[in-house]
């Protein structure tokens, strides 16, 4: 790769970062939040490197005047060993830096969830007292955890509100899914209900559900299923946050 | 600086090269067609020491058609996710696959800026002399020495084999400095922090991952002193670091965007393999592995050498790679930044094939073991 290149190469991944970090919140669909800051300045750095490496040694496209210009400062090898050609791996930078400027993809869904994977919430400790009256907002998690661990069976008869994305499952049954990560997208592991009487809105749709725990097995105890008996589904529109798991927002 | 570039006089292996007729036959060697103008300057400022190498020429323009030809192929690609024009570039398993890529690779960036830029100020700012001074006379005392010294140099192991190289040819007995090989990459701050992040609440997969790197820098520069044969090196001939006359911000600025476009070819690479491998590989494949701890170990000590991922960013693979057992992934995080497909090229380049394959298969081993031991005593 011409040193030209390169710094093409460096700002168009500074500039693919930074379309996705800080004009936007597109990183959230792959990695944490907290990793936002970083990126940032890992995008400036790149595009500030590229931009002085530009100035230095020219544009590609022009790059037939500016030789004789690029020979007197390319004279003397900088280590002894080369470095006017730079790694031919570089050029694999070059797809994940346009995906991101032109077409970033969209955040994990019901692919991912329809998958095997264990369904893993922690223990809770203790669980809050629900609301005296109407309809309770829960995140998935907490609903999970109130139905297989909670022995007070607070849940009983009570109307829950969760959200998540559809995910489809075979013969026409389909689930209330989420997908939490601890650190990118690519160790996510998900959360799912089953739901029941309401046919299945198309599969990724986000959409908020209004019901009751589906009566099988026993309560606060493992063998409770994870279902719903669903009053009402709602299409909302994707989260900000796709990987956070929160309770819908009341009312 | 992963240009494995020999121009010593007494290397046979430059008068074999015919310049000019593209990839040669050493790994990761890069296509001999620069402009001629360039080198015909260049030659004339060092003439005594490649007079051979400096001839005008323009032989086939291959490296100009191949990256023009990569280019296009890109842009075509580029375009076509663009448009979403094709059915299976908008199959959900393609969009999962580039998903969990671009997730990989952007988890890691921040960190290769960071270790790449401190590598490349120290390769600037740093006198070399500061690290031949600081070993011990002994060759078996400066062994561990030089394993912890690896501890306070950040970069990634694309950046260590020169380093080591150049330690070698400075007169650095080769024990230590391949104990300082194969540490840096895996200890240093840049990688344990990334791997404290990865591994939220298990800061004892940290500390496995610095006591068995240690163990096993320390076991291959002392397995060195014991069998190592001074011919199955070839003395590197070249200089990292600054030298006189050169401008160190602008030694900085170049190692640092060689560094980081060489390492992050990889990540990406690495991003792609570990997405295909997330993507395509049914959980009941990995469940015949993760059910069996030693086969676990094993087959995760293979994958790291074959996704050969940069070991700033391979604690977030192997952070994924949540079917395994602890022990396992620590193995991936062990054996990862000391052998791979991609060090046991630049190796070849730097210190010469029958080297590189010998001391890479007995790394792997005695990493594996180390992973083990460290990971039944820790995790």
């Amino acid at each position: 790769m011409r040193r030209t290149f390169q710094a093409v190469l460096l700002i168009l991944a500074g500039a693919g970062v930074l379309r996705v970090s800080l004009f936007g919140d597109i990183a959230l669909r792959y990695v944490k939040q907290g990793l936002q800051p970083y990126l940032v300045a890992s995008g400036i750095a790149l595009c500030a490197l590229g931009a002085i490496g530009a100035r230095r040694d020219g544009l590609p496209f022009p790059a037939r005047r500016q030789e004789g210009g690029a020979e007197d400062r390319e004279a003397a090898p900088v280590h002894g060993h080369d470095h006017t050609r730079g790694p031919r791996a570089a050029w694999l930078l070059l797809p994940p830096a346009l995906l991101l400027l032109l077409n970033a993809p969209p955040a994990l869904g019901s692919y991912t969830a329809a998958r095997d994977s264990p369904q893993l919430v922690v223990e809770y400790e203790s669980f809050a007292p629900l609301p005296a009256s109407g309809p309770v907002p829960l995140s998935l998690t907490e609903f999970i955890a109130r139905v297989q661990q909670e022995e007070r069976q607070s849940l009983q008869g009570r109307t829950v509100v969760l959200q998540g994305f559809v995910t489809p499952g075979e013969d026409g049954t389909w689930r209330l899914a989420r997908l939490l990560i601890s650190c990118c997208a690519a160790d996510a592991q998900s959360l799912a209900v089953t739901v029941h009487g309401v046919t299945a809105p198309p599969a990724d749709t986000w959409v908020t559900v209004t019901g009751t725990w589906h009566p099988d097995g026993a309560l606060g105890t493992t063998s409770a299923a994870l279902a719903l008996d669903a009053a009402a589904v709602d299409r909302i529109p994707e989260p900000p946050l796709p990987y956070v798991d929160r309770p819908p927002a009341a009312g | 600086m992963q240009d494995v570039r020999d121009t010593s006089p007494q290397s046979e292996k430059q008068s074999e090269k015919q310049p000019g007729t593209g990839p040669g036959t050493r790994p990761d060697a890069r296509p001999g067609t620069p402009s001629g103008a360039r080198r015909r300057v260049r030659a004339g400022s060092r003439a005594g020491s490649r007079s051979g190498e400096g001839a005008d020429f323009r032989g086939p323009a291959t490296a100009p058609v191949l990256a023009a030809g990569a280019a296009s192929v890109l842009a075509v690609a580029g375009l076509a996710w663009a448009a979403g024009a094709a059915q299976w570039l908008t199959h959900p398993g393609f969009r999962a696959w580039q998903t969990i890529c671009v997730a990989i690779t952007l988890q890691a960036l921040p960190f290769l800026v960071l270790g790449t830029m401190v590598s490349g100020a120290v390769n600037a700012f740093v006198p070399e002399r500061v690290f031949s001074r600081v070993l011990p006379r002994r060759p078996a005392l400066a062994v561990p020495v030089a394993s912890v010294a690896g501890v306070v140099l950040p970069g990634c192991e694309c950046a260590s084999v020169p380093v080591a190289g150049s330690l070698v040819r400075r007169g650095v007995t080769p024990a230590a400095a391949f104990a300082f090989l194969l540490s840096a990459p895996a200890v240093n701050p840049v990688v344990l922090a990334s791997t404290a992040v990865a591994f939220p609440g298990s800061p004892e997969m940290v500390a496995a991952r610095l006591v068995a790197s240690l163990a096993v820098s320390a076991a291959m520069g002392w397995l060195w002193l014991r069998f190592g044969r001074a011919e199955w090196l070839r003395m590197p001939s070249r200089h990292t670091g600054h030298r006189h006359g050169h401008r160190r911000w602008e030694e900085f600025r170049l190692g640092f965007q060689h560094d980081f476009l060489h390492a992050g070819g990889f990540l990406v690479l690495g991003a792609m393999a570990a997405a295909t491998f997330n993507v395509a590989v049914p959980g009941s494949v990995l469940d015949a592995f993760s059910g069996s701890p030693w086969l676990s170990v094993l087959f995760l000590a293979g994958l790291a050498i074959v996704l050969a991922v940069c070991s700033e960013a391979d604690a977030f693979v192997a952070a994924s790679l949540t079917g395994f057992s602890p022990t396992a992934r620590l193995a991936f995080m062990v054996v990862g930044p000391m052998v791979d497909v991609k060090l046991v090229a630049l190796q070849a380049g730097t210190f010469g094939r029958a080297f590189a394959l010998r001391f890479s298969a007995a790394t792997a081993v005695v990493a594996v073991a180390a992973s083990s031991l460290a990971g039944w005593w820790l995790l």
